[in-house]
């Protein structure tokens, strides 16, 4: 661990109408990790994301990005966001440009880059999704798996440190979240962090670092996927279910662990046996 | 809509220049407006639906299908101006005049041959760029942007109107004329709420990327051909004096 990229401090945030959204949530995202973040509906986890790039204003608390006190001027905002970037759910709320390539250039020609400069960006960050074809392709004819990955896209071509993603495997098929997901390892590789919701939790178990469990607007728990999510009183706080694999391992009366550990100790029991 | 929209993404004359089809379409305007009626605009009318459908390989469905509501129009509006309502004398007097026939005949062939050339320039460009062009020739960014953006929107809407639609009919919303009228009404109101609240996130979304009130994307710069500039001319040509040699 090189230290945290992004850390909130007992954030709380109303929102109109009384409702609270999070009351006192404390987190810590590790530079270069891949940070699920689970709870039920409503836990306040897409409120959390648009804290971290500075889209709300927390009503109380403090947020560090890179160990400094983030600040929410325009000059400071840009920064942050250039740093910290947003992928939507819906590909329908972020997508606004008539092509492809357009929608992809959006965000580094904020940036004020140079037009060849934007246009290497883009060319990059559709390769890197793997969708270099479809870079003068109408947005609204696209699959929903081709949006979301154009979306992400549009992300990239910024460069960020940090990728908020909301759910970014819900909806699509076994083909299209292996695409995406192929797509995020290799950045991960490369160094960029990953933060993401799901409500998937063998997904989280098995692909994240590390997860942090949401419940009622605070952060009950976080860290390793097999230490965590292993813990029963804390799932039913929660309201989550245990992942399936920990099932297994309980019934074939394998000791719990990660998700390669458990898998490594089955295989070994089938040859042993 | 959705068919025009797809014709003018995948044509054979998409990646050509809007400038050049522009120039060609306002030639042809301008030779049905300013030569006689009956020997130029049937001339206009063929190139244009020559171009289309022969040019940019558009079937010949979608043209007549573009063509068809503004036919409709004109077909209701012939009466009006081949009949001349008489109030003087010994009371109304309705008549079917020589003249008020040729009026008619020219303006409806004239108008016909003008939506032609539109035809054309909508089935052949997709909206963006001759949003881009118009921007180009000086219309003001601020009012570009916001037809830009509800061109996009108008797709998402329309995707979202037509599930709700189907999710009203599935549960039997439009079995009589008086839920037919109840459930649109719930879908107006519910698509207007829904469109706030879009609005919204899309906001989020764009400032995530660092929107700070001017959508800048950089758009393909297609190449403006000369040959092809001086063919279009030629053409308006043809067929400007294929009307004159007319007797």
């Amino acid at each position: 661990m090189t230290g945290a990229i992004l850390a909130v401090d007992g954030i709380e945030h109303t929102y109109a109408g009384e409702v609270l959204a999070l009351d006192g949530l404390s987190l810590t995202v590790p530079r270069g990790c891949r940070l699920a973040v689970l709870g039920s509906n409503g836990c306040g986890k897409t409120t959390l994301f648009l804290h971290l790039n500075g889209s709300l204003r927390p009503g109380r608390g403090r947020i560090e990005l890179g160990g400094e006190p983030v600040s929410y001027g325009r000059a400071a905002l840009m920064g942050w966001r250039s740093r910290v970037g947003l992928v939507l759910q819906d590909p329908d709320d972020q997508l606004f440009a008539a092509t492809v390539a357009e929608d992809v250039s959006f965000g580094p020609l904020n940036l004020g880059l140079s037009g060849p400069e934007v246009r290497r960006r883009v060319a990059e960050a559709l390769a890197a999704v793997g969708i270099a074809d479809l870079a003068e392709r109408s947005t609204h004819m696209l699959s929903y798996g081709q949006k979301r990955r154009v979306t992400l896209a549009g992300v990239l071509a910024m460069r960020p440190e940090v990728i908020l993603l909301d759910e970014p495997t819900a909806g699509l098929d076994a083909r299209g979240a292996e695409l995406l997901l192929a797509a995020l390892e290799r950045l991960n590789a490369g160094g960029t962090t990953l933060v993401f919701s799901t409500h998937d939790i063998d997904f989280a178990y098995g692909w994240a670092d590390r997860v942090a469990v949401l419940a009622g607007g605070r952060c009950l728990r976080e860290g390793a996927p097999a230490t965590v999510l292993a813990d029963a009183g804390l799932l039913a706080e929660a309201g989550l279910r245990r992942p399936l694999l920990l099932d297994i391992a309980e019934a074939a009366g394998v000791p719990p662990g990660g998700r390669d550990e458990i898998l490594a100790r089955l295989a070994e029991r089938k040859t042993g046996s | 809509m959705l068919a025009t929209d797809r014709h003018a993404w995948t044509n054979r004359w998409r990646f050509i220049h809007p400038g050049e089809k522009a120039l060609f379409v306002a030639g042809l305007l301008a030779a049905d407006f300013a030569l006689p009626a009956l020997a130029v605009a049937p001339q206009v009318f063929w190139a244009a639906y020559l171009a289309t459908v022969t040019g940019a390989r558009v079937p010949g469905r979608a043209f007549w299908g573009v063509m068809a509501v503004p036919m409709l129009f004109l077909l209701a509006g012939i009466p009006a101006l081949a009949l001349s309502l008489n109030l003087d004398g010994a009371g109304p007097l309705l008549s079917l005049s020589p003249e008020g026939l040729a009026l008619a005949a020219a303006v409806s062939l004239r108008s016909l041959a003008a939506v032609a050339c539109l035809a054309f320039l909508i089935l052949t460009t997709p909206v963006p760029d001759l949003l881009a062009l118009a921007r180009r020739l000086g219309l003001p960014p601020a009012l570009v942007e916001l037809a830009y953006l509800m061109h996009r929107l108008v797709f998402v809407v329309l995707e979202r109107a037509s599930a709700a639609r189907q999710a009203q009919e599935a549960r039997l919303g439009y079995r009589t004329f008086g839920t037919s009228i109840r459930s649109l009404g719930l879908l107006g109101g519910g698509l207007f709420l829904r469109s706030l609240d879009r609005g919204r996130r899309l906001d989020l979304g764009l400032a995530a990327r660092g929107y700070h009130g001017e959508l800048r994307v950089l758009g393909r710069e297609p190449e403006l051909s000369v040959k092809r500039l001086a063919l279009a001319v030629l053409a308006v040509l043809v067929v400007v004096a294929l009307a004159l040699v007319q007797p």
